[in-house]
Parts: C-alpha cells; sequence; structure tokens
C-alpha cells in the first residue's frame, strides 16, 4: 500500500485562470471541502433525515518568502489586494509529486498573513475561498 | 540548483577566519585532520565545523524543493597561559565579531556564545576558551 508524505504535495496557481504555475518554497497546503445538509425530516418522522445541500471549499497555504518577482509565486502572494477580484484564478493543489492527483477549482484568495520572526524563516500564510466547481481527482 | 556543497559552505565559514586573523596581529588557525604543532606560550585558533540536522523547507521531490541545513562552528582560542585573559578575550572580540548575525554566501550565522572559559585546555599548557555558533543554510534542489 502506497503512502504519501506532505513534501510530495504541491501549489499551483494562475490569476489569469488558464494554466497554473508551480509556487516555489510552499510549505503546506490545506483545503476543506464542505456540504451543507438541508434538513428533510417530516412531521412525525422518527429520525431525522438530511440531503446534501450547497458544496464550498476553501483552505491554506504557507509559502516561504523568498523575495521571488516576475512569477506566479509573487503574484500569488500578493494576489490578495488585487481590486475587482472575479474568482476566476486557477488553484491546483497536488496531493502527488507525479502531479495526477490533485483538488482544482477557481477562487479567492481571502487574506494574507505575512510574518517576520526573529530567527525564523519568514512564512506568507494565504487563506482562499474557492468560487464554483470543486473538481477532486485524489 | 543543486544539493549542497558542503566543502563550499565550509570555505565560506573558513575563509572568514583565515582572513580575519592573517590581518594584523596574525594568529595561526588550524583546522580538523590537520597536523599541528601549537606555539609554545603563544596565540593560536581552532576551528571545527561540523554539519548536523537537515530538514524540509518546502514541498517538492528532488528537483523545485529546498531543504534547511544546520551546523555548528566550534572555534577554541588559546593563548599563553598565567597572564589573565586579556589577550585571549581580544581574539574572541574578533572572532564573535566575525559571525554576529551576518549572512554571506547564503550561510545564516546566528548570535555567538561565548567566549566561554574551558576549564580543562586541550592541549594543556594554555589558557583557553570557546566560542561556538550556529548557522544555516539552504540546499535548492
Amino acid at each position: 500500500m502506497a503512502f504519501y508524505r506532505g513534501q510530495q504535495g504541491s501549489v499551483k496557481f494562475d490569476d489569469a485562470g488558464a494554466t497554473a504555475a508551480a509556487i516555489t518554497s510552499t510549505r503546506s497546503w490545506s483545503m476543506s471541502v464542505e456540504k451543507e445538509s438541508l434538513d428533510t425530516t417530516a412531521l412525525g418522522d422518527t429520525y431525522r433525515a438530511n440531503v446534501g445541500g450547497l458544496i464550498s471549499g476553501s483552505g491554506t497555504c504557507e509559502v516561504l518568502y523568498s523575495a521571488s518577482s516576475g512569477d506566479e509565486t509573487n503574484v500569488f502572494i500578493e494576489h490578495v489586494n488585487t481590486a475587482n477580484d472575479d474568482g476566476t484564478a486557477l488553484f491546483e493543489l497536488y496531493l502527488d509529486t507525479s502531479g495526477s492527483k490533485k483538488i482544482t477549482f477557481d477562487g479567492v484568495i481571502t487574506s494574507a498573513e505575512y510574518s517576520a520572526t526573529v530567527g525564523e524563516i519568514e512564512v506568507i500564510t494565504l487563506n482562499f475561498v474557492a468560487n464554483g466547481a470543486i473538481t477532486l481527482d485524489v | 540548483m543543486a544539493a549542497i556543497d558542503l566543502n563550499t559552505v565550509r570555505a565560506t565559514i573558513e575563509g572568514r577566519l583565515v582572513t580575519e586573523l592573517a590581518s594584523s596581529p596574525t594568529i595561526p588557525v588550524v583546522f580538523p585532520n590537520m597536523a599541528y604543532s601549537p606555539p609554545n606560550n603563544g596565540t593560536w585558533v581552532q576551528c571545527l565545523t561540523s554539519f548536523g540536522g537537515n530538514d524540509y523547507l518546502t514541498m517538492g521531490g528532488t528537483t523545485g524543493s529546498s531543504n534547511s541545513v544546520l551546523g555548528v562552528v566550534v572555534i577554541n582560542i588559546f593563548s599563553a597561559k598565567g597572564v589573565g585573559p586579556g589577550a585571549n578575550l581580544v581574539v574572541g572580540k574578533r572572532v564573535r565579531d566575525l559571525y554576529n548575525r551576518i549572512v554571506v554566501s547564503g550561510v545564516h550565522f546566528d548570535p555567538p556564545t561565548g567566549p566561554e572559559v574551558v576549564a580543562s585546555p586541550s592541549p594543556e599548557g594554555f589558557f583557553q576558551t570557546q566560542v561556538r555558533l550556529t548557522f544555516e543554510t539552504f540546499e535548492d534542489l
């Protein structure tokens, strides 16, 4: 049975929503895909009933600051500052090195925390939400 | 991008010390695995560079990824016995200032520890202090 370790993952991004490029110096990513439940319990039922509702996704990505410029990594860490963001930026979150197992969606970067701590590598933490369909190919 | 060359890192560390101690007043420096006869009652310095823990920094496989490479430099400072610590600490300050919070050629030096007096000098016959400092460098694959 094959198992995977975190370093086998990766993140790709394209603000134009076309061809995603690798985000260098990614330390971690995580994503939650959530489905609302709609209560369909009828009067007199013994057990509560639910059906699935709207699906949404949100997550976090940590990038080590490397002063990259002119590439998608730089766009990624600054994208929170985009005006009139129409949510068409392409995200690809990979689970394996070969690149075939991934989560794909368009989304919006909702926050970026830039931090510097004495004696530690500088980290930028980005939070995002999905816009529309989420494709799970995991 | 390539795997780290440990000798390049070592040369960066040792080169700074050699250059500094080659300036007046000149002080001999000795490195590991070298034959050396300490001067009688003179001042000399021994530099030991060791590589330690390595860790993942970023995601990725054998390309497009980065590792953290940690190490420690131990610098022993020997000076004449029975004449107080002053001359030894002058050398200690030179050594300490050489690395203190400096980033050179991608090697990040942390604040040094010491110079600390070594109770049992080795070799005997000297007054010995020790400066220790950790460093971190990054391997880009």
